[in-house]
Order: structure tokens, then C-alpha cells, then sequence
């Protein structure tokens, strides 16, 4: 081994393993996290675009995947809905949130008119019965299965335990539906929804109907179903607040781990930051040379943690029905960001090292 | 006499506490190029001191110190590193060897400083003076596989690899047995006779001062003989 380098990093496993495990959390953090925000949004406006209705009809402020259970809306806009030229069937709906059943993330229940749902979206109960009483609720194929759940098995919804008694395909909106009359009870929302979906006629043109329904019922939101997916960042409240947090935060534990290490590094190496300077290395070459360790430990821990941030979403995956969705932005994010904060957290360990006086380096025992 | 190390009137004082200790008291000294010069000395006397100042390690109180021309009391940090990489070669008491790297690895990183970065030196130049100092076998060793004389012998591989024109050796036989301190003086007298190199040595010992063509003494950072 002749590199400086390369040999340090070698020469000391456990530091240079607390190093790389320090800069892999952040990376991993900043993956799974951005991962699985785009994940879950995607995979939930996917289903929401396949419900089938081309317009969706909200008051202002509302929104498709928003994280409150308020519906501000009167059901009987649906009547006059309706008689607006261009509409075929409109169909009142609302949300309700709850954690995920895994204890990760959280989990929407569809609140449906199921007859109006049904002609929208050619939602089918493949197995069992649809919903009649208020404790009642059907899933999709997917919690089905992945949830090992079956027709008469019970599942946790307002914190209550509801009766599933049907299966339905295609997966679609939420994965579990119930009736709206029954949440519109359980809230005490009569005569409420969050929105309205609307499906319009063969031949008509969505983008025409949805300004028929803004100049006929004017001060609330039309929204084309296909623009949903447009907004990534501003369809959940918070989310690149959250992300940007992440980021800063993976950025600091990388930094202040790497600066650690680092630290105790030179200190360990007093002696031999002399025995450069006694070679003639000049500050910007020791800082380099420190800067350098600090760059290929980064390297390293960048890749290991994009190793292990591909592993624990494949097992959470697996595990829950939880969604991520990978993009090279964000793993060119932490790429960088994982470099960045070798170089930042050895910045001053180096640039101290640089500076110490060479004899007092040379008789350091 | 065209001197390529002169000191006049060099004083060094350290600030111990609220004490001022007087390392050197006015050293005037001038040593020709080629010379191979010992100094010696009780601990304490400077000679250390004095050896650090020529190398560009420390900065004197006051006074001149000359290294083949260039005032080293008045440069800056930076300056005196850079002369210290163009022109001088450092042999210690303990090696000083990286201990990470193999005798070859730290051969090539003093290449690479002197370069400033950029490949170093020729293969044949340091096929030449590795057998010249007998190394040929040990430079896929790393200081620990290695012996104290084979140590100093790469240490002073190290040193000259870059053919400063001055060699600075602190005690380099203080850390070896007879055998092996007789080698490395015979090593460093050859390589003085060879390449026509500078060498001033610090030692306590008066039988590694005899291959010296001058010795100095010091006392309480002051030289008060020569021969």
C-alpha cells in the first residue's frame, strides 16, 4: 500500500466503519423518506385517476388528499351537478385518516355512495357483499391479500373494529372503502362530503364541462382529474417542508459523524501531520490529503447506504403496503449531500491539523 | 567561504509560563556546501533548537539564518515549507516512517510532496539510491516488518530521495545498536561523499561524530568549540 489515503482508511476499520455507517444513515434517511413520500403520493394518485372521473368538484381550500376529516361540503350540490350539460353521474364522496395498520405512515378510507361510485369507476365486489350497516367495509384485492384478510374478518377503522364484507377489483381510490352516510354519522357531518366526482358524457370534453360547472356554481375548486398528478410537492401540506428537514437533518448527523471521527484522527495522527510538514507538505497538500480520507469514507458510506436504503425498501415493501418510488434526483441528492458532508465535517479537523506547530507535531507522543 | 547554511547572532527564546527560557544565545555559524558536520552536546544545550531552525521548522527570536541564499528568519510559514520541501531532507531519532504505508509508499510520498503533488521521481533514480542503501528487498515492508537499522536506512532513503542539497539528522543512531548505528553512519559518510550533500547531524555520541568533518559543541545555546 502505497497511497496515504487509502492505507489510513484501511489501517483503521472501526473508524472508518462508524464513519461510512454515519454517512450511510443520512443517505439511507433521505432515500426512504423522499422515496417513500413519492411512493405513496404516486401510488395514490394513480389509483385516485383510475376511479374514472374525469372532474372533481371542491370547495375552496379542499383538497383530494388532504389530512383533515372536516367535509365542508353540501351533498346536494350533487343534484345540481347534475343538470349541468356534459355531466353523466357525479358521485359525493369523503376521506377519513387514519395511521397505517403496520404503525408506518397513514391509511385513507374511502367514504362512497356505492351505486354512483360503482358507475363511475366499474367498481365489482369480487368476493362477499357490499357494505349495509355503518361498521361495515369492503377492501381491495391488494389488503386482501397482502393483509391476509378475508370477507368477515375484522379491521381497525375510527379505532373501532369494522366487519369486511366484500372484496372488490379494480384497486382503486383508498383501499378500503365504507359507506358516507356512515361517516358522515360517525363525524356528526350530516349532508356532508369533501368532494363530488364527476363523470361526463362520451364525447364530451372534461376541460368544457368543468368551466360549464365553474360558471354555473362559481367560488368553489373544479379540478381535472388528470392535473392531480401535475403538483407533486403541493398535493400533501408540509411534504417539501419534511423532505427539506430530512435533508438537513441527514446533512448534520453525516457532518458532525464524519467530523468526529475525523478529529479523533488527527489527533491520533499529531505525529505523523508533523512528519509531513518536516517533508515539506505545505497546508493546502495536509488539508488535501485530510479532505481526501474524509471524501472516499463519504464515498463509501454513499454507497453502502444506497445499498441498504434499496434493501429496506424492498423488506418494507414486502412487510407493509407501503409504497417507494425511487428517483435519480433524490438519489443524486444524497449523493451529494453524503460527499458534502465529508468534506464539511473534515474541513475543520483538517484545516486545525494544517496549522499545528510542526515540532510540537514531531514530539507528540 | 561560500556558506549554504549561515547563522549569525541567532537567538531563540521560548516563552515557558511566565519564564523566558534562552534556547539559543546568539549562534554564529557557517557550513560550506558539502560539509558533513556533527554537533554535539549536553541535553538541552539548543542543539535541537538549532537543528529545527536550519530546517525551517521554527521561526528564531532574532538574528539571520541563510539556506543557500534565502533568508529563512524572514519568511513566512508557507515560504519556509516550501524551502524545506525544495532544499532539505530530514533524518529523526525515531524514524519517523509512516507506519501505514510500505518503505516504498513513503518513499513515493516524499516524491510526491517535493512534486507538489505530481508523480515524483524517476524508477531508475530511486532504484539507484535504494541500492545504494541496500533496500531493494524491503520496500514491500511495511517500519513494523522491518528492523531499526532498515527503518533508518528508508528514513534516510526518504531524506534523500529528493536530492535536497542539505540533510538534517537529529540523533539518527540514538534508536539503533552498534551494528546497526555503524551501517547507517557508513551510509550517511558514503552518500555525503557521493552526492556531495550537506549533512549536518546532531548526536551525543562521540564515536558517530568522528565521521563528521567538523564537530561543533554546544553549550546553554551557545557554540563554544569547534575542531
Amino acid at each position: 500500500m502505497d497511497n496515504l489515503v487509502l492505507s489510513n482508511i484501511r489501517q483503521r476499520p472501526t473508524r472508518t466503519l462508524i464513519s461510512t455507517a454515519g454517512v450511510a444513515l443520512g443517505v439511507i434517511l433521505i432515500i426512504l423518506n423522499t422515496g417513500l413520500a413519492r411512493g405513496m403520493l404516486n401510488d395514490r394518485i394513480r389509483r385516485e385517476q383510475g376511479v374514472g372521473a374525469e372532474i372533481q368538484f371542491l370547495r375552496i381550500g379542499a383538497q383530494t388528499f388532504s389530512t383533515s376529516n372536516f367535509m365542508p361540503l353540501d351533498v346536494r350540490y350533487a343534484d345540481r351537478l347534475k343538470k349541468i350539460p356534459g355531466v353523466r353521474t357525479v358521485s359525493p364522496f369523503g376521506h377519513y385518516l387514519q395511521s397505517g395498520n403496520s404503525g408506518l405512515g397513514f391509511e385513507m378510507v374511502d367514504a362512497v355512495e356505492l351505486d354512483t361510485y360503482s358507475a363511475i369507476s366499474n367498481l365489482r365486489i369480487v368476493d362477499g357483499r357490499a357494505f349495509q350497516a355503518d361498521d361495515e367495509v369492503i377492501i381491495d384485492e391488494f389488503k386482501a391479500q397482502h393483509g391476509n384478510i378475508g370477507v368477515g374478518d375484522e379491521i381497525q377503522v375510527f379505532g373501532n373494529k369494522m366487519k369486511v364484507v366484500g372484496i372488490y377489483s379494480p384497486q382503486i381510490g383508498s383501499r378500503i372503502k365504507m359507506s358516507l352516510g356512515a361517516l358522515q354519522r360517525a363525524l356528526s357531518q350530516e349532508n356532508k362530503c369533501l368532494g363530488i366526482l364527476v363523470k361526463v358524457d362520451e364525447g364530451a370534453a372534461p376541460e368544457e364541462v368543468a368551466r360549464r360547472i365553474d360558471a354555473e356554481l362559481p367560488g368553489n375548486k373544479v379540478v381535472l382529474t388528470q392535473d392531480i398528478g401535475m403538483n407533486f410537492g403541493g398535493q400533501i401540506p408540509g411534504i417539501q417542508g419534511f423532505i427539506r428537514a430530512v435533508m438537513g437533518l441527514s446533512m448534520v448527523v453525516s457532518s458532525l459523524v464524519i467530523l468526529l471521527a475525523m478529529y479523533t484522527t488527527i489527533t491520533e495522527r499529531t505525529r505523523e501531520i508533523g512528519i509531513l510538514k518536516s517533508l515539506g507538505a505545505s497546508k493546502t497538500y495536509i488539508i488535501g490529503v485530510i479532505e481526501k480520507e474524509a471524501v472516499a469514507i463519504s464515498a463509501i458510506g454513499v454507497v453502502a447506504g444506497l445499498a441498504l436504503a434499496l434493501i429496506a425498501a424492498f423488506g418494507i415493501e414486502r412487510a407493509t403496503s407501503l409504497r417507494l418510488e425511487f428517483h435519480w434526483t433524490w438519489i443524486l441528492a444524497a449523493t451529494l449531500i453524503g460527499l458534502g458532508a465529508g468534506v464539511i465535517g473534515a474541513l475543520y479537523p483538517a484545516v486545525r491539523a494544517a496549522n499545528q506547530d510542526a515540532v510540537k507535531a514531531l514530539s507528540y507522543e | 567561504m561560500n556558506a549554504i547554511l549561515k547563522t549569525e547572532d541567532l537567538k531563540m527564546v521560548y516563552r515557558v509560563g511566565k519564564v523566558d527560557v534562552n534556547a539559543l544565545r546568539g549562534v554564529n555559524l557557517s557550513i560550506a556546501p558539502g560539509e558533513f558536520v556533527a554537533v554535539m552536546g549536553p541535553s538541552g544545550c539548543g542543539k535541537s533548537t538549532l537543528l529545527h531552525i536550519l530546517g525551517g521548522l521554527l521561526k528564531p527570536s532574532s538574528g539571520r539564518v541563510m539556506v543557500d541564499g534565502e533568508d529563512l528568519a524572514a519568511m513566512s510559514d508557507a515560504a519556509r515549507t516550501d524551502l524545506r520541501r525544495r532544499k532539505i531532507g530530514f533524518v529523526f531519532q525515531r524514524f519517523n516512517l509512516f507506519p501505514t504505508l510500505t518503505a516504498e509508499g513513503n518513499l513515493k510520498l516524499a516524491e510526491r510532496i517535493h512534486a507538489n503533488g505530481k508523480s515524483g521521481l524517476d524508477a531508475t533514480a530511486r532504484q539507484e539510491i535504494l541500492r545504494l542503501l541496500r533496500l531493494e528487498n524491503k520496500m514491500r515492508h511495511k517500519p513494523l516488518e522491518m528492523s531499526g537499522g532498515e527503518q533508518q536506512r528508508v528514513a534516510i532513503a526518504r531524506a534523500i530521495i529528493n536530492r535536497p542539497s542539505i540533510i538534517l539528522a537529529d540523533e539518527p543512531t540514538g534508536n539503533l545498536d552498534t551494528e546497526n548505528s555503524t551501517i547507517v553512519l557508513d551510509m550517511l559518510r558514503e552518500l555525503n561523499q557521493e552526492f556531495r550533500q550537506t549533512i549536518v547531524m546532531i548526536t551525543h555520541n562521540p564515536e558517530a561524530a568522528a565521521v563528521a568533518s567538523r564537530i561543533i559543541e554546544m553549550r546553554d545555546g551557545a557554540i563554544v568549540k569547534e575542531r
